[in-house]
């Protein structure tokens, strides 16, 4: 069940006052009614059916204003940021609050952004699992809404970098996008941290894909292993609309993922392929609903997990098919790896069928890596170590693989590789 | 087998698997040279006595010893088998999506370079290598970018076991039905790897159900095993007795 201590709830509010003039724009009323739908909602806990295996200790302790509105301007410079992705535009934003010296904007005709100061839009409390979006429409100090017209085609990469201390307060990447019928955009959303300080990150982005449009969206949360990670993405696609989710999770001490996608149009299609990493004691925590409510729709859902040390990695993929929605194409296809004797996974596939005519089929695995391809790969003289690092490597590949941009897959393979802490996989690459 | 020096030398080799016995007592001596032929029924451990020889976890090896070039080959793991020059070609290859052929061949050969204090092989002149060992085995050059064994059928399975060995260039192969499942086109090429393979330094234990690979692949030994101990040996016209006779009549003297 949702709730809130009294203790945190005197907290939000305190921190929400203080933080009044940061919030106070022109949306500042919206600010304020989203904290009073969260105040009497309350946040999720480890009871709610979908939040088990996130980790919510944490939420007690965070500070919750917004650092990047509060706080002395953290210091970023340009040396930190990854090597720019051709013919991406990219758009830096330091604890939330946009960096414009570090920015390279878009040829103002291929996208209109909008920055708001405050809340854009309005926030309900909806269902237990939008909480944390609700968290961010009450503490974001910006919004960011793209849109993409009709036929339009835009590229485009959102840096959010995580400088402040989680002593001093949060950050909310806040992000709205409406791709008109027909637009295409290729969106890059990374989190990555400055420093190793731990940081608290809560991002919030809603995606509509209009008829016919595509929207393929690079999800990479590479922030460093002491960070707290909370995100909820909301994609509504509409009749043909293509939308391709690819995901990757490396960072985090604690990283928690909601994806809500609703196929709204017929003969919608959505590919989500997600991996994540977890080492030492970290946790990744990934749900993904997927509610099929029209016809002959299609979703292709790929989840690869790797849990070393104490980790725990768990992926619960949620797919269901409103009455009506007849000829529903669903995949879904779930794998975890145990790297480690104290590792965990917890992989879940979940459909809920109201309709006849469909064909959804799932698979789940959890395991060590396949004995008879090890022992294959000893048997041509590999050592051990390089065997066990090339199926690891390969177990990913299915969703590495996907990613089609050259110089971003470059990117988070040698990201990966530094995860899985193993040089000898650089030759790789 | 007179006074040769042993390449394999098995001695009174027994083992089991899933705690049930499978070889009860097997000696065999390999000399560098010669290809060897081990033939038997179903069930009778020929496939088991490749697997102990080339170390497959959860066969195991209960009494007797096997001496590869003089060191005692039970005692090392599969990998330092492999680099000591011993190469088992798989009844059933293992398909590893994501792992690219091409580079499964290169670690494999720098794996034993480096054994013998050897740098790594030069990438470029190495793909000249696979290329003309490819062409040998009649495989595509799409064959580069797949992944092992990925989607081969079985006979493009057994050709890439093979071709494999032929970069590899192992003292000692061990082959484990490798005839089984191919078509007469399939078994010609693979036997011509085979044959490409005969030198004067090395061996070749082909384990076969059917004297059909024998046809081209002309053994200087073979041997039927039976209930794990080889009952009978002799040379090749043993195999175009037991195709006649069938392996009940070994079994029947065995017994």
């Amino acid at each position: 069940m949702s709730s809130l201590t009294p203790a945190l709830a005197q907290r939000l509010a305190a921190e929400h006052a203080s933080a009044a003039r940061a919030l106070a724009g022109p949306a500042g009323g919206a600010a304020h009614t989203a904290l009073a739908a969260l105040l009497a909602a309350g946040l999720p806990t480890t009871r709610d059916e979908n939040w088990k295996y996130a980790n919510l200790r944490a939420l007690e302790k965070l500070r919750y204003l917004p650092a990047g509105a509060t706080g002395e301007p953290a210091v970023v410079t340009a040396a930190l940021l990854p090597p720019a992705v051709p013919e991406f535009a990219r758009y830096v934003f330091v604890d939330g609050v946009l960096a414009p010296g570090l920015s390279a904007p878009l040829p103002a005709a291929a996208a209109a952004l909008a920055l708001h100061e405050g809340l854009a839009g309005t926030a309900t409390a909806g269902s237990v699992d939008e909480r944390f979006a609700l968290l961010n429409a009450a503490f974001a100090p910006q919004a960011l809404t793209i849109g993409v017209a009709a036929a339009a085609k835009a590229r485009l990469e959102l840096l959010f970098i995580a400088a402040a201390d989680a002593a001093h307060g949060a950050s909310y990447p806040r992000v709205q996008v409406q791709v008109e019928p027909g637009g295409q955009l290729a969106l890059i959303e990374r989190h990555l941290s400055a420093a190793d300080l731990p940081s608290f990150v809560n991002g919030a982005v809603a995606i509509a894909v209009g008829a016919g449009g595509s929207c393929t969206h690079y999800r990479l949360q590479h922030l460093n292993g002491r960070s707290i990670y909370f995100d909820t993405l909301a994609a509504r696609l509409g009749a043909r609309a293509r939308y391709r989710l690819h995901g990757t999770a490396t960072g985090g001490q604690s990283a928690r993922s909601t994806v809500m996608v609703r196929l709204e149009g017929e003969r919608a299609d959505l590919t989500l392929a997600v991996a994540a990493l977890g080492e030492r004691q970290q946790v990744q925590d990934a749900y993904a609903v997927i509610e099929h409510a029209a016809p002959n729709a299609r979703t292709e859902q790929t989840f690869r997990g790797i849990a070393a040390g104490r980790a725990r990695v768990a992926f619960n993929g949620k797919i269901v098919v409103a009455p009506g929605a007849n000829g529903t194409d669903s995949r879904q296809s779930l794998r975890g790896l145990l790297a480690g004797p104290e590792a965990e996974i917890d992989v879940r596939p979940q459909l809920e069928i109201y309709t006849d005519d469909v064909r959804c089929s799932h698979g789940a695995t959890a395991g060590k890596l396949d004995d008879s391809m090890l022992f294959y790969l000893l048997s041509r003289g590999l050592t051990r170590e390089t065997a066990q690092r090339l199926l690891k490597w390969a177990f990913l590949g299915d969703v590495v693989a996907k990613v089609e941009l050259p110089e971003l897959r470059h990117q988070i393979e040698e990201r990966l590789v530094g995860q899985l802490q193993d040089d000898g996989l650089r030759e790789l690459l | 087998m007179g006074a040769r020096t042993a390449m394999l030398s098995i001695e009174d080799l027994q083992a089991r698997v899933d705690g049930k016995p499978i070889l009860n007592g097997l000696t065999l001596e390999v000399g560098a040279g010669e290809v060897h032929a081990i033939m038997g029924p179903n069930g009778s451990g020929k496939s088991t006595l490749a697997y102990v020889l080339a170390g497959r976890p959860g066969y195991e090896v209960t009494g007797g010893r096997v001496l590869f070039e003089g060191r005692d080959l039970i005692t090392l793991a599969p990998e330092e088998r492999a680099r000591a020059g011993l190469f088992l070609g798989f009844q059933y290859p293992v398909e590893i999506p994501g792992v690219n052929n091409v580079y499964l061949l290169k670690a494999a050969v720098n794996a034993a370079r480096k054994a013998r204090g050897l740098p790594e092989v030069d990438a470029f002149e190495f793909l000249g290598l696979v290329r003309e060992k490819m062409a040998l085995m009649r495989m595509e050059d799409s064959f580069l970018s797949r992944g092992v064994n990925e989607g081969f059928s079985g006979g493009e399975k057994k050709r890439n076991e093979i071709l494999q060995m032929l970069v590899l260039e192992p003292r000692l192969a061990i082959l484990d039905e490798t005839d089984s499942g191919l078509d007469i086109d399939a078994l010609k090429v693979v036997a011509a790897g085979v044959n490409s393979q005969r030198s004067p330094e090395r061996a070749c234990v082909l384990v076969t159900h059917y004297q059909r690979l024998l046809e081209y692949v002309a053994p200087d030994f073979v041997h039927v095993l039976v209930r794990g101990r080889i009952a009978k040996s002799g040379d090749r016209s043993l195999a175009l007795e037991l195709e006649r006779r069938g392996y009940d009549w070994v079994a029947g003297e065995a017994a």
